[in-house]
């Protein structure tokens, strides 16, 4: 069973039938044609025969003055129709037809007649004697074989019949010999076409076996191993090339999935170490009140950062699951950044922060909440990463096909080294700016996966020391009936 | 003993300076890598518990410049766990290394096994004459008898016990026995001598005039 759900036996199997169906066409074809040669060849002979037979049976009735009448029938004593024949001992074949009828002993051309009242007239001395009379069909000719004997006959209209035969048995033995030759040179063809269709199934089937190697590594966790592809043109290499992108793209994942994780933990431990610490010193020995206390809302602070960042991770995975996309209505980003900006303002005002605001209705197509968080993690950002006495522009703006939400500082800046990392997960600019102020370094990450989970986009510049500016644009979505307005436009 | 403590987090280092001080232990704090290093380098610390992930200048940054002048025992605290990043701290002169979130035990017991290995003793027990010291439990017997001391009092028998055969002048034993934030009073150090003297035998403690103090 196994065997024939194999591929390369199936091939096999079938290329083999192909195999043998056409060698058995062609040889029994060959076989055929050389069998009616060789018995065409006896016939014809048979037939020469035959006519001298016939016509000392029933010669000319006038034949020509030069032909010299056969011994044995002349012509005074010629015998009328009907019984032509007294004594089959009367039948002298002349010597030079007489010849005709020599041959290999055995194989001997034999001539029988039989009289009209079915007695065996005359029969040749080579003749085997139990030779059945044939039908009497007028007309030509006709042949059979019998045994290893061909015989051809023919009924005269004064219904003799008339019979030369032969032994055909070292033709019949050539025809065998013939079709062993063709067995053996067919079976010969099978073999060796069976196996080169084996070499041929086994090196365009080999890469699979190397890819299966390679996937069952893969599926061992060893995600280093990639298949080896030197045939690059077959269509097994292209396989394997696309094979190993695939590859190449899960070991990323993977490793960015278990730097993730990583990054997580060591985000935890931080105010894990802070509860452990803290209650473990507060339980050593009997406390004041106010220690106590103190103990209490240190580990208060830890377990709210830990909620926090636990929230974070868990909004990052719904975004990168998205099991269920956000359900996506038609919004305004306007309103929902001038919100936004309300919830922040005391946070702005704090730090003696100025707001410069630009906000025209901007329709897009969104989910509230989420666009919502993308403005306060902006505005957060902007605000706490401002100088004191600084200022945040925000404006909103309908664009033909987006609506463009931008937030510019006049903060410190990012680094150009640190510009194409602030998007990744717990990257910060301040390697040592850890979550104690509220800043998991995911902020940017959950924004930047809302806006691609809202098909938009979200880009940065920033001069150091000038501030930087985002922008974000989210495409106002096809069934929006102001944007079909404005494409007519 | 007095410890310096490197540590960025606020409210890590309220607590594991308060816990250590219970212990017995002189604490200094910083909480960013300038001041850690500078700190670090302007008193002799009998250990220093150092954070990886801090202001201005990392936890690797610091041991590789300390390392130039200092040998003082380094305990590196962090969250990253990963053996490469041991194997990095170790390399760079750390003396040992402590994952957060760590118990305060364990912290301790490092920190303790750190300064008793910088000091030369193998064990935990210090016998002096009748007096034996039992560093793990803080705990001081004469004869046999548990001996009620001060957490000062236990500290400097422990530096002269650590330091046994040298003579340590009254001014390391200051730096090593009062933080920076105390404002001892110079005979201070005289009344614990002469308390421990009382309650250990007069014999104990030998005083190197113009030096400082011994135990033989």
């Amino acid at each position: 069973m196994k065997y024939f759900h194999s591929i390369r036996w199936r091939l096999q199997l079938w290329h083999g039938l192909l195999l043998v169906f056409v060698l058995t066409g062609f040889g029994f074809t060959a076989w055929q044609l050389q069998r009616a040669n060789h018995l065409n060849r006896v016939d014809h002979e048979l037939e020469q025969r035959m006519g001298i037979i016939a016509g000392m049976v029933r010669p000319d009735t006038s034949p020509p003055p030069d032909r010299p009448r056969p011994r044995g029938f002349p012509p005074a004593n010629r015998p009328p129709f009907g019984n032509p024949f007294p004594e089959p001992a009367n039948l002298r074949l002349p010597a030079r037809e007489a010849s005709l009828f020599e041959g290999i002993p055995g194989q001997e051309f034999y001539y029988i007649i039989w009289l009209p009242n079915d007695q065996q007239g005359v029969l040749s001395s080579s003749a085997p004697p139990d030779a059945p009379r044939p039908e009497r069909i007028p007309g030509p000719p006709a042949f059979r074989s019998r045994g290893t004997f061909r015989e051809c006959f023919q009924a005269t209209p004064s219904r003799e019949c008339l019979l030369v035969g032969r032994d055909i048995r070292s033709e019949l033995a050539d025809i065998r010999r013939f079709a062993w030759l063709l067995g053996g040179a067919g079976g010969a063809v099978l073999l060796l076409g069976l196996a080169g269709g084996w070499w041929v199934s086994t090196r365009a089937l080999h890469p699979i076996a190397d890819i299966s190697a390679t996937a069952a590594k893969i599926a061992t966790g060893d995600l280093t191993q990639r298949i080896h592809t030197t045939d690059t043109d077959s269509e097994l290499g292209q396989l394997a090339r696309d094979l190993n992108n695939t590859f190449a793209r899960l070991q990323a994942s993977f490793a960015r999935q278990s730097q993730f994780t990583a990054d997580a933990s060591h985000e935890l431990r931080t105010p894990v170490a802070v509860v452990l610490t803290q209650t473990q010193t507060a339980l050593a020995r009997e406390r004041p009140a106010a220690e106590y206390r103190e103990s209490l809302a240190a580990c208060q602070r830890a377990a709210q950062r830990m909620r926090g960042l636990i929230e974070c991770l868990l909004t990052l995975a719904r975004l990168d699951s998205a099991e269920v996309p956000a359900t996506l209505e038609s919004c305004d980003l306007g309103g929902i950044v001038g919100e936004a900006v309300e919830l922040v303002r005391p946070l702005a005002n704090e730090q003696n922060i100025h707001l410069d605001l630009e906000l025209s209705q901007a329709h897009c197509r969104g989910n509230a909440g989420q666009l919502a968080q993308v403005a306060s993690n902006l505005l957060t950002n902007a605000i706490h990463y401002n100088r004191p006495g600084g200022s945040v522009r925000i404006s909103v703006i309908c664009e033909p096909d987006a609506a463009l939400f931008c937030v510019s500082d006049t903060g410190m800046g990012i680094p150009p080294a640190d510009l194409p990392h602030i998007f990744e997960r717990f990257y910060r600019v301040d390697k040592a700016r850890s979550g104690a102020q509220g800043h998991s370094g995911l902020g940017l990450a959950i924004t930047q996966a809302i806006v691609h989970a809202h098909g938009g986009s979200i880009e940065v510049a920033s001069e150091p020391g000038q501030g930087s500016t985002f922008e974000v644009r989210l495409p106002t979505g096809s069934k929006n009936p102001r944007s079909a307005s404005w494409t007519n436009d | 003993m007095r410890i310096l403590l490197i540590e960025d987090e606020a409210d890590l280092i309220a607590s594991l300076a308060r816990a250590l001080r219970e212990e017995g232990y002189a604490v200094d704090t910083a909480t960013d890598g300038k001041v850690g290093l500078y700190k670090a380098e302007s008193a002799d610390y009998d250990a220093i518990v150092l954070d990886v992930m801090l202001p201005f200048l990392d936890g690797w940054e610091i041991l590789q410049r300390l390392r130039q002048s200092k040998k003082t025992p380094v305990l590196m605290l962090t969250a990253r766990d990963a053996a490469r990043d041991r194997v990095r701290g170790l390399d760079t002169g750390a003396d040992d290394y402590l994952v957060k979130p760590f118990d305060l035990d364990e912290l301790f017991a490092r920190l303790r096994a750190l300064i008793r290995r910088t000091a030369g003793q193998t064990r935990n027990v210090i016998e002096i004459g009748n007096v034996v010291m039992d560093t793990a439990a803080r705990h001081v017997t004469l004869c046999g008898k548990p001996v009620a001391l001060t957490a000062r009092e236990y500290a400097l028998v422990e530096f002269l016990a650590l330091h046994r055969g040298e003579t340590v002048t009254r001014s390391a034993l200051y730096e090593h026995l009062f933080d920076e934030d105390e404002n001892t009073l110079s005979n201070l150090l005289d009344v614990h001598v002469s308390n421990l003297r009382k309650k250990l035998g007069a014999e104990f403690i030998a005083t190197r005039r113009g030096h400082g103090y011994c135990i033989e």
